[in-house]
């Protein structure tokens, strides 16, 4: 088809508010058309496993993180309680004086504590 | 593949997108094979036949398959395949606008990047293909679109409306206005191959 001929095409192709089929039938035979190159399918197949598997790699960090996190946490509450436990034991009474060792400690001890009297 | 690939030859789109969403590789690979001209026609349209169009085909199909859970039938797929290549070729086209005006000082850099007016190859060695795409370059993005989808997809003027989201009086008047402007290259380089 010569070029003046896919001009006119193109311009005729604008008018009304349908395209005129034969005109844009002719315009694809003559080449005025656009494909993506061989393999298109398999790249984008391959571009969506790759992305799948990196956010499975992603997903599977976060829950063993989160697993160590809950363990750590387990074993801080442990801790906590063990040490609750030993200061009732010790002291007789779970109080905030209790939890400093601050008990049998009246104002005196302390000063002569801190000003090493 | 190409045996379980062969299954989805006759289904639908709403059967297809349901077994994609269940992770059926084949079923996607067959809605890709479906509208793999329809994006190229638009994302090669407007940005031209280059191997970065290649890459954000394959974008349009990705951001597809990450939006497909979100498909909810409402529309055509078609239709909502081809939002979205509109969309992330229009981002792409006000991306590079934005890369060259800082080196550029004018305002019409597009225009300049696909500077159409020097052809120096014989009008004979041009095929239907280069007069398409030269011609559709030399348009103004939002005229570009409009345009793309009467001349490569054959969209009447209240489906271009619909896929682009915008009045039909709008699309009218862009498409008038394509017209003209498409009227005016066309000439200009007719009267310079002379």
């Amino acid at each position: 088809m010569k070029t003046n001929e896919v001009k006119d095409i193109i311009i005729r192709l604008m008018e009304g508010d349908e395209p005129d089929e034969g005109l844009l039938l002719k315009l694809r035979e003559a080449g005025a058309d656009y494909s993506f190159s061989e393999g298109f399918t398999d790249r984008v197949l391959a571009s969506i496993n790759k992305t799948a598997i990196v956010i499975n790699r992603e997903s599977e960090f976060l829950r063993s993180f989160s697993n160590v996190f809950y363990r750590i946490a387990l074993t801080g509450i442990a801790a906590i309680i063990f040490l609750l436990i030993s200061i009732y034991i010790s002291q007789g009474t779970i109080s905030f004086d209790s939890f400093l060792g601050l008990t049998d400690a009246n104002n005196e001890s302390i000063i002569s504590v801190l000003t090493e009297n | 593949m190409q045996k379980h690939a062969n299954k989805y030859k006759e289904a639908d789109d709403s059967e297809l997108v349901k077994a994609a969403i269940e992770g059926d590789s084949n079923a996607f690979g067959e809605i890709v094979n479906r509208y793999r001209q329809m994006v190229a026609r638009t994302v090669k349209g407007m940005l031209g036949d280059t191997v970065f169009a290649e890459d954000l085909g394959q974008e349009v199909f990705i951001n597809l398959y990450n939006s497909l859970s979100g498909f909810r039938g409402e529309a055509k797929l078609s239709t909502y395949i081809q939002r979205i290549a509109v969309n992330l070729t229009l981002n792409e086209i006000k991306r590079r606008k934005r890369f060259f005006s800082m080196f550029s000082r004018t305002d019409d850099d597009e225009v300049i990047e696909y500077n159409v007016a020097d052809d120096s190859d014989n009008e004979g060695k041009r095929d239907a293909r280069e007069v398409v795409n030269k011609a559709l370059m030399s348009l103004e993005p939002k005229f570009r679109i409009v345009v793309a989808m009467r001349m490569l997809q054959g969209y009447s003027t209240k489906e271009t409306a619909e896929i682009l989201k915008l009045p039909v009086g709008t699309v009218l008047s862009r498409l008038a206005r394509g017209q003209e402007q498409l009227k005016k290259i066309l000439k200009a380089r007719r009267y310079e191959n002379q």
